[in-house]
Formats: C-alpha cells, structure tokens, sequence
C-alpha cells in the first residue's frame, strides 16, 4: 500500500497535509506523535472511512483513492481495530467474530465459528465465546476486536491507538498478541502511545506532527537518534527520564 | 495556512464524483417518474373510476361544504390545542411516578401500573363512548355534561398513558453511568430526575412524542361518533344528505395540511438529535 500527498481537512483545519507513506508486505509501520497530529487520520483515510482531500492511495497498484472504486471492495481486505473496541454490544463475541466472515466473505456458519473459536482459543479468549462484550475487561474486549478483525484474514490490518483506552496492567495482554502477530509477518500500520512497544516491533517508526511526516525511519534511528529537532522535544516529553 | 492547489488527480476525481451525482440524480428522477407515472395511471385506467370521481372529487360540493367543514375543523383544532399540553404533563407525571422509589409514593405507583395498563388497553372510541355517555349519566352535581368537554378528557385519559410510555421508555434509557456520576455529586433522587435525567430523556423522546401527537391529531375525529359537530361529522352529514362522498375527501385533505408540518418537524428534529448524539463519536 502506498499513499501519496495526503491531505485531509476539517473546515480551515489542516488535518494531514502533504502526507505519503508506503508500506510493503510484512512491513510493521508506527506511526507517532502528539494527540491531534493525525495519526487516527491517516489511517482511517487508509481504511477510506474518511475521503482524501487530495492526493492517491495505492493498494496493489491500483489507486483506491478513486471515487469508482467501491470502498467495501478495498475494506474486506484490510483489517481495523479501534480504540474504544467498537464491539458490536447485541452480539455475543462469537457472533461479533463470526459477522463479517458470514456477511461478507461468504463463509459458511461452521467454518467461520470454527477459526473463530480457534483465534479466540489461541488469543486467551476460550472462556469468553459465548459471552456478550459488556461483560469483559476492557484488555478482553479489545483482544476480542482484533479477533474480529483478524477473522477475515486481511492482508494489512490498521491498528488505531488500541491500548489507549486501558489500564497498564491490561496494556501488556493486548500487545503480546500484536507482537505475535508482527512476527508471523503480518502487514500492519499502527498509531500507538508506546514507544518501547514501537520499537520492538516496527520495522519503520513515522513522526508526525501538526499534519505532516517529519520523521521517518528504522526505529533505531528515529526514537533513539532523531535527526528533527521537534521529534526530540516529543520523546523528550513522553519517554521519563 | 499553506496555500495549497489540488492536484490534477484531485480534479480529475471531483469531476468523476460530480458525473456520478448526475448520475445518482437521473436515476432518482426516472425512478420518481416511473412510480408515480404507474400510480396514477392504474387509477385513472381503473374502470369504476369515472364514478369516484363524480361521487368523490366533485368540485361544486367541495365548495358548498366548505365553509361548514372549516368551522366542524376548528372544534378538532381547538381539541387537541387543549389536550396537548394537558396530555404532555399528565404522561410525564405518569412516568415519573412509576420510576420514583419514595416509599410514600408506592401507591402511586402501583395506580400509574395499573392506570397505563388499563387506559392503553381500551380502544380510544370506546373510552370517547364512556366519558360522554358514562360520566353525565352519573348525574354528579357540578360535572359538566358537555359532550366536548368529555370527549377531550377521553382523548387525555387515552394518549397520556402512551405518552408515559414513551417518557418511561426515554428515561430508561439514560445510560446507568449518567446516574452514577449524580449520585457521586450527592443530588437526590428527585435532583438527578429533574437536573440530570429528564431533559437527557425528553431531547430523546421528541420524535415519539410528535409521532403520538400527530396521532391525536386525527384521532380527534373519534368525536364525530358521540354526535359532536367536528370536521367528520359534519361532513358526514353533508353526504349523507347530498349522497356525496366529497366532503369526506376534504375533511381528508384538512387534516393532512395540519398533520404534515408536524410530521416534517418530527424528521427534522430527528435529524438533530442524531447530529448532535453522533458529533464528536467516532
């Protein structure tokens, strides 16, 4: 997936401006940066729930960005997770697991309850399949999210500041399955707080600020040595000591 | 703000997005045409339908019952003008009593039970029937023995019990947490009631609220059963002295005039609601 010379505004608001970013198969992107610096943004204009102001976005060559392209063909490939769960609260986590495979990709009920029961066995969700969402932890829940999101096998999953909503303590549950998944070599471009979680598992680290890209890179280099003087005033002020 | 020109890729976009909202247009307009077109034609190929016209649409007893529709209509309006906010106060009060947990009032309560099972249990008609016929023949001393009177306390003993049913379903569905954080401020229960949870409840339950009283509106009419000169009944008396049904088709077409405006202010409310509810949420 490619993007180039995003831009998204709200009103006068410059929102992302200028913005390009590519991402390869297997590539672990982070994006971070201060809260209004357009991280949530970008990737819901990746996701198309948001419409560019300009600029492209490529998927496998083709330009997403396009107003002829359906936006439901291009989502059943991509995967999304939010930071409020946004689990469905009528359905049980099966059904909630289960919706997308059945609705969407055409699966039968059995095979799709089959790799669902099986991810949430493997994500340390067994107990909880037939329970409803409200019931669970907020660590359980968001687990449970990115089950669903998981479940239709998407080719780049999109990961929006997902531990934000957590305590500490539940942070720790919900990355180790990220982390797993990073290193089965699943695509993934996540807006996260956590900068020793980013790099750990990112294969490149993007700085955004007021809208813009200012730095970018291996995680080495930007979180460790920053070239930009703003990018070392922002960890700086996130990372203690 | 940087200056910033779109790309000739943007442009190119805007213009495909405008062909297909040309597109999306002339669909909805042939769509539109087709419909109505086929409509209006089975009406008009229908083979009794140059005997509807006469007996329905005759425009000269339009005009003659006119003037008498007008004033039967304004008995309808000025009706539900009084049982309106009547109705309002009474069902919220309905409500309120049934989600109060004040020891003192649990008689109330179980009354309020009762009351709403009751009262939405019976027809309107027959509740019309028993208020006019029913009270004066109680031949109390003091009472009224106006039909309108008592047709108008039927429509509020009717309605104010849905009424309460909408109130009761709005308060319910105030989010428990909203409760908990006004109890952890120590308001009373009659405070969160009144400062917290009724204007939250009511913001949600207008568009059921206009939907009962436009409801209303038309069930007005009912009087025309117990005799009361309103728009139905007059104009039922034309056509059965003229052998017209056109009067009925007037009376039709007044109270779609006055129902309509309401109904779009039902969507439109609506609409904010769910603007203002969605705004912020992602």
């Amino acid at each position: 997936m490619e993007g180039r010379g995003l831009r998204k505004t709200y009103g006068d608001r410059v929102v992302l401006d200028d913005v390009s970013l590519t991402v390869h198969a297997g590539d672990v992107v982070c994006l971070i940066g201060s809260s209004g610096s357009g991280k949530s943004t970008l990737l819901r204009c990746l996701d198309l729930l948001e419409d560019v102001d300009d600029g492209v976005i490529e998927m496998e060559g083709r330009e997403i960005t396009d107003p002829r392209v359906d936006p439901r063909d291009v989502r059943r490939d991509i995967g999304m997770v939010f930071q409020a769960y946004n689990l469905f609260p009528h359905l049980s986590v099966l059904a909630n697991c289960t919706l997308a495979p059945r609705k969407v990709h055409g699966m039968s009920a059995r095979d799709a309850e089959r790799r669902a029961t099986d991810l949430l066995h493997r994500f340390g969700l067994g107990d909880h399949v037939h329970k409803h969402p409200d019931r669970l932890s907020g660590g359980q829940q968001q687990r449970v999210a990115l089950v669903r999101a998981l479940c239709t096998e998407p080719k780049l999953l999109l990961l929006d500041e997902i531990t934000a909503a957590l305590d500490p303590e539940l942070v720790g549950e919900v990355l180790d399955i990220v982390r797993g998944l990073a290193g089965t070599g699943t695509t993934m471009v996540i807006a996260t707080h956590e900068m020793g979680f980013a790099r750990e598992v990112a294969s490149r680290v993007c700085f955004l600020d007021g809208g813009r890209i200012v730095e970018h890179g291996p995680p080495a280099q930007v979180l460790v040595e920053p070239r930009e003087e703003r990018t070392r005033e922002f960890l700086r002020r996130v990372l203690p000591g | 703000m940087t200056s910033w020109t779109p790309s000739k890729r943007e442009l190119e976009r805007r213009r495909v997005r405008q062909d297909m909202q040309r597109q999306r247009v002339l669909v909805a307009s042939i769509a539109t045409v087709v419909v109505l077109g086929g409509l209006t034609t089975a009406v008009l190929v229908s083979p009794g339908w140059p005997r509807v016209r006469e007996s329905f649409l005759d425009a000269d007893h339009a005009r003659a019952v006119l003037p008498a529709i007008v004033d039967g209509f304004w008995v309808n309006v000025k009706m539900f003008l009084i049982a309106e906010p009547i109705i309002l106060v009474l069902g919220l009060a309905l409500a309120l009593v049934r989600q109060a947990r004040s020891p003192w009032l649990v008689p109330l309560r179980g009354l309020a039970v009762v009351y709403t099972d009751v009262v939405r249990g019976v027809p309107t008609l027959l509740l019309v029937f028993l208020f006019v016929f029913g009270i004066p023949g109680l031949e109390l001393q003091g009472l009224t023995n106006d039909p309108f009177t008592w047709a108008t306390v039927a429509l509020v003993v009717s309605y104010s019990a849905y009424v309460a049913e909408v109130f009761r379903a709005g308060i319910e569905s105030v989010h428990p947490s909203q409760l908990a954080s006004a109890d952890a401020l120590a308001l009373t229960r009659a405070q969160t009631m009144r400062h917290v949870v009724v204007p939250q409840a009511t913001r949600r339950v207008v568009p059921p609220l206009l939907n009962d009283f436009v409801s209303l509106q038309k069930d007005t009419a009912l009087v025309a059963s117990v005799s009361i000169f309103d728009a139905l009944f007059t104009a039922r008396d034309y056509a059965n002295y003229n052998f017209d049904y056109t009067p009925y088709v007037v009376v039709a077409c007044f109270f779609v005039a006055m129902t309509v405006p309401l109904a779009r202010l039902c969507d439109w409310l609506a609409r904010r609601v769910a603007r203002r509810e969605r705004a912020g949420a992602l």
